[in-house]
């Protein structure tokens, strides 16, 4: 019998690769542009001026990519239910060793909302990012408010990728396989998302 | 930036409005001595022209008009350029080291070959300065900083006819003003300006803010979100391992179920 079981397909996997590559190139492309102390960043470009250029070609691939991957997970990831609500209380037992076991579905409610974040914060760095690249197009007030919207998402935007990145590899041993190779053992999906497991078998017996 | 700058050699510039005749000689020496291309105007019923500042028109002569209840009109001049801020917007946001820069005379200057072209200068300035022209790369006034080198007066002040334009060491300029009985315009707001500006009336009558600052939008990202964001970045960092080495990883083994009993890490 089969250990494991498919947790993201294949186009779901280049499509999370996709947004990861252009969030990582507009890292790093872009923390020269949010101070001077990160000046240093623009070398790995040649230059502030080719910073920009490759900031704002990363700038659309993210925007496409991560809006696309927030449609194909959106109806595991914009929904809540009582489930959720029991998870939440405890903080999905992240607070504490106990091993405790949530019945959530696909996607627990923390990856939920950041799923939910990820497209609000890609669509503001989007439209702040269209007013940025030529701001003499709107007026100043605009203009301003959109370099400190940016700024804003971005560092909301690091925290949470932080977090992400953690629970989704060394937090959570067995989560990245998902992303590489597409399957996850039985036995994590059992633990982590019992009901999706369920209806997983459910569906493939 | 603005403790940098010291008292006595801070340079600055007069601006005497109540001696200046709207000639406009200064706005033609600038644009001459920068060597910047005539632009063809438009008439819009006012003395002044252009009407705004241009990516070719590093300082520009305003025409204030304004009436009492009585029906005194009072006609105003007023010479707009950079102002040399002493806590400088474009200074703040430059993400190009020496693109924008200070000279240890207090004035502001720019280097276009350093100039990256992402305007951030623009909405950074609380006076509306910095144009940026068909080569994409930050213009405005700097004091002629290729004659001061050369020890002589911007070609502004050397063309002024009636010394409504001095040049000079910035706290003998506010104090002559004030020995006049004249106000300086900010003249403590945005670190002093450079450019000081003798006073007759209200800030207001002349055009400009009452109390100039950066705008606030740029002061949260500068001051508020760049800081905090370096903190939560570092912060979460240190949470995230204090998590590790605390609560540790969420551990499932293979140990039981259908799995067959083999051992994964």
């Amino acid at each position: 019998m089969n250990k494991t079981i498919e947790r993201f397909s294949t186009s779901q996997r280049v499509l999370h690769w996709c947004v990861t590559v252009s969030f990582f190139t507009l890292l790093l492309s872009g923390l020269g542009l949010f101070s001077r102390l990160f000046h240093g960043y623009f070398s790995l470009f040649g230059g502030g001026e080719t910073a920009i250029i490759v900031h704002k070609i990363a700038g659309i691939l993210f925007f496409g990519s991560s809006l696309c991957l927030f449609l194909a997970m959106r109806r595991d990831t914009t929904s809540f239910d009582s489930g959720d609500l029991t998870w939440f209380k405890s903080a999905g037992g992240y607070l504490t060793r106990e091993e405790m076991t949530f019945d959530v579905g696909k996607f627990n409610p923390g990856q939920k909302i950041f799923s939910i974040f990820t497209a609000a914060a890609t669509v503001i760095l989007g439209i702040t990012g269209a007013i940025i690249w030529a701001p003499l197009h709107y007026p100043r007030f605009i203009a301003q408010f959109s370099l400190m919207l940016h700024g804003l998402m971005f560092v909301c935007a690091i925290m949470f990728v932080l977090v992400h990145i953690y629970l989704g590899t060394i937090g959570n041993p067995g989560t990245l396989e998902s992303m590489l190779w597409g399957n996850v053992r039985k036995n994590w999906a059992r633990h982590h998302h019992p009901r999706w497991y369920r209806e997983k078998v459910k569906g493939e017996g | 930036m603005s403790e940098m700058l010291s008292g006595s050699t801070r340079l600055g510039f007069l601006v005497d409005s109540s001696r200046c005749l709207g000639c406009r000689s200064c706005q033609v020496a600038c644009q001459q001595w920068n060597k910047l291309e005539a632009e063809q105007t438009t008439n819009k019923g006012s003395f002044q022209n252009p009407q705004e500042l241009t990516p070719l028109l590093y300082n520009l002569i305003r025409f204030e008009e304004s009436a009492d209840a009585a029906g005194n009109v009072t006609w105003r001049f007023l010479s707009r350029r950079c102002m040399h801020c002493g806590d400088a917007g474009c200074l703040k946001v430059c993400p190009s080291p020496g693109a924008l820069f200070r000279t240890k005379d207090g004035i502001v200057g720019y280097d276009k070959e350093k100039c990256i072209s992402c305007k951030y200068c623009v909405s950074a300035c609380p006076f509306n300065i910095p144009r940026y022209g068909s080569d994409e790369k930050v213009a405005k006034c700097n004091l002629c900083l290729d004659r001061l080198a050369a020890g002589m007066a911007p070609a502004c002040a050397k063309a002024c006819p009636t010394e409504t334009l001095k040049f000079g060491v910035r706290s003998e300029l506010v104090a002559k003003v004030k020995a006049a009985g004249k106000t300086v315009y900010a003249e403590t707001e945005l670190g002093g300006l450079g450019v000081v500006y003798a006073m007759e009336g209200k800030p207001e009558e002349y055009g400009l803010p009452a109390k100039p600052s950066i705008p606030l939008s740029i002061f949260l990202w500068k001051d508020v979100i760049k800081p905090l964001g370096i903190l939560g970045f570092w912060g979460s960092i240190g949470a995230i391992l204090l998590h590790y080495v605390t609560v540790g990883p969420k551990r499932i083994e293979d140990d039981h179920g259908d799995t067959g009993g083999t051992s994964h890490e």
